[in-house]
């Protein structure tokens, strides 16, 4: 029984470690119960998309998919584009959508094939490829954007005559996804059609897994070489993971700028790997198994959080900025312990595989048979 | 690759571009200038009444004016525009109208809406009127010279001069 306590903590400790740290900081923060909920509602909305396109990669064993910055950068071309070309409402996120598609599919087919060839060092490949990408997307933004690739409206370009300016406002499309179905239940808004989008990539990657591909990428993940000999087409497969993960960042981050209103155009899509993989992490998932559980579970606790950390630090502290240190800091230190705790948990399973080899049995083993007895 | 997959692939192509075509016409932005000035149409004087309602696609209605502009902001090509006037004769009207694809800026008559005139005159382009040249800019680039800056204020051009 104790064994299965602790198996139960081992298991969930990222995930009773922040259910502690809500409860704690939600009463000091003060903040109303409503607030909360409303935030929640559109942080769901807001979020899930981007954290729910990091699932494939971890079911074919490519772990936590830090190259997900490559499909926001191509989400937010797209938005640039409609933006120039001013097309507004639903037709305009759909042309983004579609824009953003190829981009989506080059990256993640250049990201999966690098991966292929770094296999078993995949997130911190993905980790730098992103910063690498970083730069070519800049050139493309800063240089190409009204020099070699036209741009029309000269509100978006720099004062020097090409590049594209810090910000860019989505007066046309901001919210329209939000505001589709108008749902209003208790005085909260309810983002509606954005929920009805996230059930059906949900429902997408449900039924994905369930299918001859889906099936050879749990092979794939769990094991690369009795796949392989199984006549699974392991690379081909890995590739097609990281594409459909890519793809699906792509269109999570027009899902999460039109909810914004605005890009950052150099900085939107940085952060965005980091935090969904923090948030993804926080809901009990692994480096090796994730649901979509785990995905609704981590927005609601990471979200939560963030809402309420600022609050709680200048209360306890009376500075508003200790909240905004403590977002970094969580969103570093949960990737940090989660990898700790996947790794531990690897060491002690070997262990425990040599010591029954041995006929010394494991701890666990020993521990069930004194039970039983 | 076999000739049946490059034929379906190529189908999902021209799929995805003609949807985006259609994306772009159905949801290509315009910004309308709701126009209440005077317009003479085939040498006669269309005015509009004193005080009118005016809603574009059941949007909430804006009163207006004679001789008043509005702006308002609309996606894709087909609208319409309800005037329900409120000075002399009630009534109200309700037209359609088709705004050119490429038309980024539209002024929509009142007047010519409500005095029957043809539809092809109810929308015209915007230009935006010449911007002046701005007399104080030109008096600073005049300044800028240093024979302007010395003509100028004669005492400050003696302070930064290296002395011999």
């Amino acid at each position: 029984m104790s064994s299965k306590l602790r198996n139960f903590f081992i298991d969930n400790a990222v995930v009773i470690l922040f259910v502690v740290l809500i409860a704690i900081a939600i009463p000091v923060s003060g903040l109303p119960g409503t607030f909360l909920m409303q935030e929640i509602l559109t942080r769901l909305g807001r979020n899930t998309f981007l954290v729910i396109a990091l699932l494939l990669p971890i079911m074919a064993g490519m772990g936590l998919n830090f190259g997900m910055v490559l499909g926001a950068m191509a989400g937010q071309l797209g938005l640039i584009f409609i933006t120039d070309w001013n097309i507004v409402g639903i037709p305009g996120l759909l042309l983004a959508m579609i824009i953003s598609l190829p981009i989506s599919v080059f990256l993640g087919w250049l990201c999966g094939s690098i991966m292929n060839l770094a296999k078993g060092r995949e997130m911190v490949t993905g980790f730098i490829l992103a910063f690498f990408m970083n730069g070519l997307y800049m050139m493309v933004v800063l240089y190409a954007m009204g020099s070699i690739i036209p741009i029309m409206n000269p509100e978006l370009l720099l004062s020097r005559g090409y590049g594209i300016r810090n910000v860019v406002g989505l007066d046309g499309v901001r919210q329209s996804l939000d505001t589709l179905i108008p749902l209003k239940i208790a005085g909260l808004n309810i983002p509606a059609f954005s929920f009805l989008i996230i059930a059906a990539v949900s429902y997408f990657i449900i039924w994905f897994r369930k299918t001859k591909i889906g099936q050879d990428m749990r092979a794939a993940g769990q094991d690369r070489a009795v796949s392989g000999a199984a006549g699974i087409p392991v690379e081909q497969t890995r590739i097609l993971a990281i594409i459909i993960s890519t793809v699906l960042a792509g269109i999570g981050q027009i899902i999460f700028l039109q909810n914004l209103g605005t890009i950052n155009t150099t900085s939107s899509h940085e952060q965005i790997g980091m935090f969904s993989i923090a948030a993804l992490l926080i809901g009990g998932a692994s480096v090796t198994k994730a649901s979509i559980p785990n995905v609704i579970v981590g927005v609601i606790l990471f979200h939560l959080l963030f809402l309420v950390s600022p609050m709680a630090g200048k209360n306890l502290i009376g500075s508003g900025m200790l909240g905004e240190y403590f977002r970094q800091f969580v969103s570093y230190g949960v990737i940090a312990l989660a990898l700790v705790l996947y790794e531990w948990k690897r060491v002690t399973q070997e262990n425990d595989s040599r010591a029954t080899l041995r006929g010394g049995g494991a701890p666990a083993a020993k521990e069930a048979k004194g039970g039983a007895a | 690759m076999t000739s049946r997959s490059l034929f379906q692939r190529s189908c999902v192509l021209l799929g995805f571009i003609a949807l985006s075509v259609y994306l772009f016409y159905i949801g290509k932005g315009h910004m309308l200038l709701i126009d209440t000035n005077a317009v003479t149409i085939n040498g006669k004087e269309l005015r509009s009444p004193e005080t009118i309602e005016v809603s574009i696609d059941g949007k909430p209605a804006e009163s207006m004016g004679r001789a008043e502009r509005i702006l308002v902001l609309v996606g894709g090509p087909k609208h319409s525009i309800t005037i329900e006037v409120l000075s002399g004769e009630d009534k109200t009207v309700e037209k359609q109208f088709t705004i050119p694809t490429f038309m980024d800026s539209a002024v929509v008559s009142v007047p010519a809406i409500l005095g029957d005139a043809p539809p092809e005159s109810w929308i015209t382009t915007f230009t935006a009127p010449p911007v002046e040249e701005a007399p104080a800019e030109q008096m600073q680039h005049e300044q800028d010279t240093p024979e302007a800056a010395a003509q100028a204020s004669p005492d400050a051009t003696g302070a930064g001069q290296p002395k011999p």
